[in-house]
């Protein structure tokens, strides 16, 4: 299953606040997709340091996605 | 989870907090020295109250404010981390005060010999900035156009401190250099190739965050760092012998750059979904029509002879560009760095994500409008008092009167800060 968070139009720190309380309840199976206009830098710091992977791809109107899931182990 | 552990790299809040307290200070100096020489500094740009004046707004209020927030925003945004920070803004924030105050001091009085002692600790401080920030942005392994607009900016600091040495001991000591041109470049670099480069450089990553505006076109943010760092090597040219009828050939398209930039910053916010009318959107509006007056009017002064010949005109581009784009734009971000910073860092103190006061609640809206609003009119009395100069006295005081503003309301969120630390410190919830 994939958790959707539009980030586009809330205000900092709204979309990272968002995301950590989402990731506290995300499966094992599951992912979280983030739509964004930046890179979100602290939040890649934070995903690295606490077993998580991402991919982070440019769409052509400048939104990322960024798809996040939990490391396997 | 735990948020704090985003931020175990990021630079300590003193460090961005040290240049960010001082610089309105400047702003205020720079208003009382205004009001207190009156229509006499503005009466061309090359009296001694109006090179005083543009140090201390460009290195006072603009250099302070942007190493601060250089050395936090290329932790957070570009993920680059800054050797020592907390050593390298100890030494590099004082050193920089004492060096601006002796080069303001120098040129205010006419003394060669604090001109020519400022030089040694400008090379120290600015060097050192740019050498550490340096080798962080080459370290780093993000990639984008915020990062190598950095990297070419902190590269045109280095030129702009450069030839401002080279300018000092020159009139120090009367070395035989072409001052005029080589103050339009230094002046050109330092505007240009320094402060308008990252200011576009942090707009692409700020602008969309904190405004919520969709991003800057790719082709924008791809050419325009470059361009405008090949005119200003073109403009550069002019301290070489040569045709001069060639400076608008290279100037008109430098300016036309300068109003892309101001025109897709206000395309963005004017296509924005959500409307939020905040100090810092209102701002940067500011900001951006500044940038447009500064464009048109420079174009004029180049293809209109009369009009060069007035020498107001250089003060009214001097105003707009010191007062109107950068003390607007830098006064907007802090508006919204600084709540920001104050959020992140409580946040490093381990408090559960609930227990962390919202960022509205660091810098009230109903202070940074008022404070909006007297900048405001303090730089459109700047602008009168270009062409009427009974406003001067008057224009200066409402400006010092805008900074003073601003330095207390950074004051009140700092601490604001303080006062949330400390509750969350004794609430036992903090690690």
């Amino acid at each position: 299953m994939t958790t959707v968070i539009d980030g586009r139009e809330l205000e900092p720190p709204e979309p990272m606040v968002r995301t950590l309380e989402a990731l506290d309840t995300l499966a094992p199976d599951d992912d979280l997709l983030l739509l964004l206009y930046c890179q979100p830098q602290p939040l890649f710091r934070i995903l690295s340091k606490n077993g998580y992977t991402w991919s982070d791809e440019l769409r052509a109107d400048g939104t990322r996605e960024i798809r996040i899931r939990k490391l396997p182990g | 989870m735990d948020p704090s552990l985003s931020f175990d790299q990021a630079p300590p809040i003193s460090v961005p907090y040290r240049f960010f307290l001082a610089a309105p200070w400047f702003g205020v100096m720079a208003g009382l020295l205004l009001a207190w020489s009156g229509a006499d500094a503005l009466a061309s740009r090359w009296t001694p109250g109006a090179l005083a004046l543009t140090h201390l707004i460009a290195l006072g209020f603009m250099l302070q404010a942007m190493c601060g927030a250089l050395l936090q925003f290329i932790a957070v945004a570009v993920g680059a981390n800054v050797w020592r920070p907390r050593l390298v803004a100890s030494t590099v924030q004082p050193l920089l005060l004492l060096a601006t105050l002796l080069l303001v001091a120098g040129l205010l009085y006419g003394r060669p010999d604090w001109l020519s002692a400022a030089v040694p600790f400008f090379l120290l401080a600015i060097g050192g900035l740019v050498v550490v920030v340096a080798l962080a942005l080459w370290r780093t392994p993000a990639t984008g156009m915020t990062l190598w607009a950095m990297r070419m900016a902190i590269g045109g600091l280095a030129i702009t401190v450069l030839l401002g040495a080279l300018l000092a001991e020159a009139l120090a000591h009367g070395f035989a250099v072409p001052l005029v041109e080589l103050t339009d470049v230094h002046l050109a670099w330092g505007l240009g190739g320094w402060a308008l480069i990252l200011l576009a450089g942090v707009s692409y990553q700020v602008v969309p965050m904190f405004q919520l505006t969709r991003p800057y076109p790719p082709w924008f943010a791809r050419w325009f760092a470059p361009l405008l760092l090949f005119f200003l090597v073109a403009w550069s040219l002019q301290l070489f012998p040569g045709d001069a009828r060639w400076s608008p050939m290279i100037a008109l398209p430098l300016l036309l750059i300068l109003s892309a930039y101001a025109g897709i910053t206000l395309w963005l916010q004017h296509t924005r979904r959500r409307k939020i009318h905040d100090a810092t959107s209102l701002y940067f509006r500011v900001a951006m029509l500044s940038l447009l007056a500064f464009a048109v009017s420079a174009a004029a002064i180049f293809l209109l002879p009369e009009i060069a010949a007035d020498p107001r005109s250089a003060i009214w581009l001097g105003v707009l560009a010191l007062a109107g784009v950068f003390v607007s734009a830098i006064t907007g971000m802090m508006y919204k760095i600084v709540p920001f910073l104050n959020w992140l860092h409580l946040q490093r103190l381990g408090a559960p994500l609930s227990a962390v006061p919202n960022m509205k609640k660091m810098i009230t809206a109903e202070a940074m409008t008022g404070q909006l609003r007297l900048h405001v009119l303090a730089l459109l009395l700047l602008l009168a008092a270009v062409w009427l100069p009974g406003l001067s006295r008057l224009a200066g005081v409402a400006f010092a009167a805008s900074c003073a503003w601003l330095g207390w309301n950074l004051v009140a969120a700092v601490r604001r800060y303080l006062d949330f630390r400390d509750r969350i410190r004794a609430s036992g919830s903090h690690r």
